[in-house]
């Protein structure tokens, strides 16, 4: 923490973001919010009244679908990496 | 309104002419006066689209054709609406930069697009398209180093290509029509068979909207520019494509292909992206494959959408360049492992990026959720259930890399320690105005649906239907849920500086040195032939001079063997010439 000091007391307090509280509501409301559209999507009156694809838009789909694509994208595409990643000044060294 | 069918009074009416003469006006002035010449220059070429209103204008006779030098159509009104409203938001937040090249870029190249969005005729298309290449390019040689001039090249190079490519089109679209008026082309043939003329124009727009394989000149170019000149370039070029596909190429099942891949290959690549700029040049890649999809599905409504999203993609994504673009201008970087935490002194900036992140992940209340929409149904309407996952898919997509990334790994994440100042006013007050658009469109589309061009279909669209709101909420609330799991079991790769080798590594490595070494290899070749030729030459000279020179044999009787010599080479000659004239 040496680094940091010197600056000024504003710096050194953690801001409102940073503050757990503030994560763990935020997270918190989200999951609320997410359930609820879950529940929503087992009353009739919350639903497609004409599904393009009726075999698989069963109540949840879309929360399951989102979070999957999620989860895929960033577990298996971080290791696009490995293929195409170089050293920052790769170009620059040989151009 | 009527107009003269005269060359001249058919470019005084027209508004991208307005923006060209004010491009080198507004560079010729003062330094102090070119911004705000420059935006009453804009509000004049505005008032003049309005006040032509939808039509046919400018009448020409061009190779004994008449052919419309101006079309305004539903579609075409649409772009060029958007295209003054950016280039507006651009001039207020450079308000500050003086410099000409960048002031005559900052209306030619909205002009470039304009004019072509309105272009009636092929040849007019051309003309424009190539004025876009070279006009951009000025944005992107602008900071003068030698990484942006060889960018500049690149990228030049590639944007001719596309220039050429348009012009071979449209001489193959006129031995084929008899007709230079730019409509529906189509890639196939009554048979089902490709056209030459359609697939030579599909690839001239291809290289513009950038295709799969063709994408890469973004993220090369775009990032190199100035701060506003990446704003800029994030617009326009990509868009006009958009647009030329929309009128030349609507229903063409090809595009749906190609637009589904454009969707989904630049997630990854953004995903591992450091530069925020580039992240966001990956992701105008995968916007514009939700647009291309829409053209390729071809029904009304997804053409609505197509062609709505275009409008409020335009608006969101320079919003979120903005964003970062003041980040930068704050802190001299756009690289995420550089940047974090800068909500504590930048506030404002912070939640404009925040409002722009949710209107390109498409949540309810947003921009991109009442047209985006529009563009996911007609996948299922079209009944292609792959088609449907795939989008699916890419919002969860967009949610990641310009939803988090962008504003996460800007303003929150690790603390960079860095405490920059607010954003300047002018950079506030172009993205205040922006995200207040964002959030107008998504709370009442009716203006903007009133624009789209298919009126019956986007009557019967209603974005707000429950089962609408429920179904986004769920895919995009569980992508964040994912995202929050990843982070606090700290699976989320970190950001390191890097960079990542794309198409454009064929170019820049092994065809430098094919270049280098195909340069080398014809001068060697020429060297040696020169060289075997210039010997024998000497050679022969040599022989001649041991017989005919003065010490030679012949040169006893020195002026006797020069006659000989003399009158054998005479011969000579008149044998020649008398065998060439005689054939």
């Amino acid at each position: 923490m040496d680094e940091r000091e010197g600056k000024s007391a504003l710096d050194k307090a953690t801001g409102w973001a940073d503050r757990p509280v503030f994560v763990r509501g935020l997270i918190g409301a989200l999951a609320i919010v997410g359930l609820l559209s879950v529940v929503a999507s087992f009353i009739p009156a919350f639903r497609n009244p004409h599904p393009h694809f009726g075999g698989i838009e069963f109540p949840g789909f879309f929360a399951v679908w989102g979070f999957v694509a999620f989860m895929f994208i960033v577990l298996v595409g971080q290791h696009l990496r490995k293929i195409v990643g170089r050293n920052e000044t790769y170009y620059d060294d040989r151009e | 309104m009527t107009i003269e069918n005269s060359l001249f009074a058919a470019l005084a009416a027209n508004p991208a002419v307005i923006l060209i003469v004010g491009a080198a006006v507004s560079a010729a002035l003062p330094a102090m006066m070119r911004r705000p010449a420059m935006l009453a220059f804009v509000s004049a070429s505005a008032f003049q689209l309005a006040g032509l209103g939808l039509g046919n204008y400018g009448v020409l006779s061009i190779f004994e054709e008449p052919v419309a030098m101006m079309r305004i159509d539903e579609t075409a009104r649409l772009f060029a609406i958007v295209f003054h409203i950016a280039a507006a938001l651009n001039i207020i937040y450079a308000w500050r930069t003086q410099d000409r090249a960048e002031v005559f870029a900052g209306l030619s190249y909205p002009a470039a697009a304009v004019g072509g969005v309105l272009a009636g005729d092929l040849l007019t298309l051309f003309v424009w398209w190539e004025l876009a290449a070279v006009a951009s390019a000025l944005l992107v040689f602008a900071p003068a180093t030698r990484a942006t001039y060889l960018a500049g090249m690149r990228y030049l190079v590639i944007q001719i290509l596309s220039g050429v490519l348009l012009l071979a089109g449209v001489a193959l679209v006129y031995r084929e029509t008899g007709s230079l008026a730019f409509g529906e082309i189509g890639l196939r043939d009554e048979s089902g068979a490709i056209k030459t003329s359609g697939l030579v124009m599909l690839l001239a727009f291809g290289v513009k909207s950038a295709f799969p394989l063709l994408h890469n000149w973004v993220q090369d170019a775009y990032p190199k520019s100035t701060i506003s000149g990446t704003i800029l370039l994030s617009v326009f070029t990509t868009k006009l494509a958009v647009a030329s596909l929309v009128r030349a190429f609507p229903g063409t099942e090809e595009l749906i292909l190609i637009g589904a891949v454009m969707t989904i290959f630049p997630i990854f690549f953004a995903l591992i992206e450091n530069d925020l700029r580039k992240v966001l040049c990956y992701s105008i890649n995968n916007q514009v494959g939700f647009m291309v999809v829409g053209v390729g599905i071809g029904t009304a409504s997804s053409i609505n959408g197509a062609v709505g999203y275009a409008f409020c993609n335009i608006i969101f994504e320079s919003l979120l360049f903005m964003a970062v673009g003041a980040a930068m201008h704050r802190t001299g970087t756009s690289k995420a492992s550089e940047l974090g935490g800068l909500y504590r002194t930048m506030p404002m900036t912070m939640i404009f990026c925040v409002i722009g992140a949710l209107s390109i992940s498409a949540f309810p209340g947003f921009a991109g959720f009442v047209t985006k929409g529009l563009i996911i149904d007609g996948a299922g309407e079209a009944h292609l259930l792959w088609l449907w996952l795939v989008l699916l898919f890419a919002s969860a997509g967009v949610l990641e890399h310009a939803g988090i990334k962008i504003p996460f790994f800007t303003f929150f994440a690790h603390d960079s320690g860095k405490r920059p100042q607010e954003s300047p006013p002018e950079m506030l007050i172009a993205m205040g105005v922006s995200a207040l658009l964002c959030i107008a469109i998504g709370v009442y589309p009716q203006p903007l649906y009133a624009l789209l061009p298919h009126q019956a279909e986007i009557a019967a669209y209603k974005p707000y239907a429950l089962y609408h709101i429920v179904e986004q909420l769920q895919l995009l609330i569980f992508a964040v849920l994912a995202f929050a799991v990843l982070k606090l079991t700290k699976l989320y790769p970190p950001e390191v500086p890097s960079t990542n080798l794309d198409t454009d590594w064929f170019y820049r490595i092994p065809g430098r040195d094919l270049l280098r070494w195909a340069a080398a290899a014809t001068s060697g070749v020429w060297g040696m032939s020169w060289g075997f030729v210039s010997r024998r030459f000497d050679e022969a000279l040599g022989r001649v001079l041991a017989e005919h020179g003065p010490e030679g044999r012949l040169a006893r009787s020195w002026p006797t063997g020069f006659m000989a010599l003399t009158a054998a080479g005479v011969l000579g000659l008149v044998l020649l010439l008398a065998f060439s004239v005689g054939r």
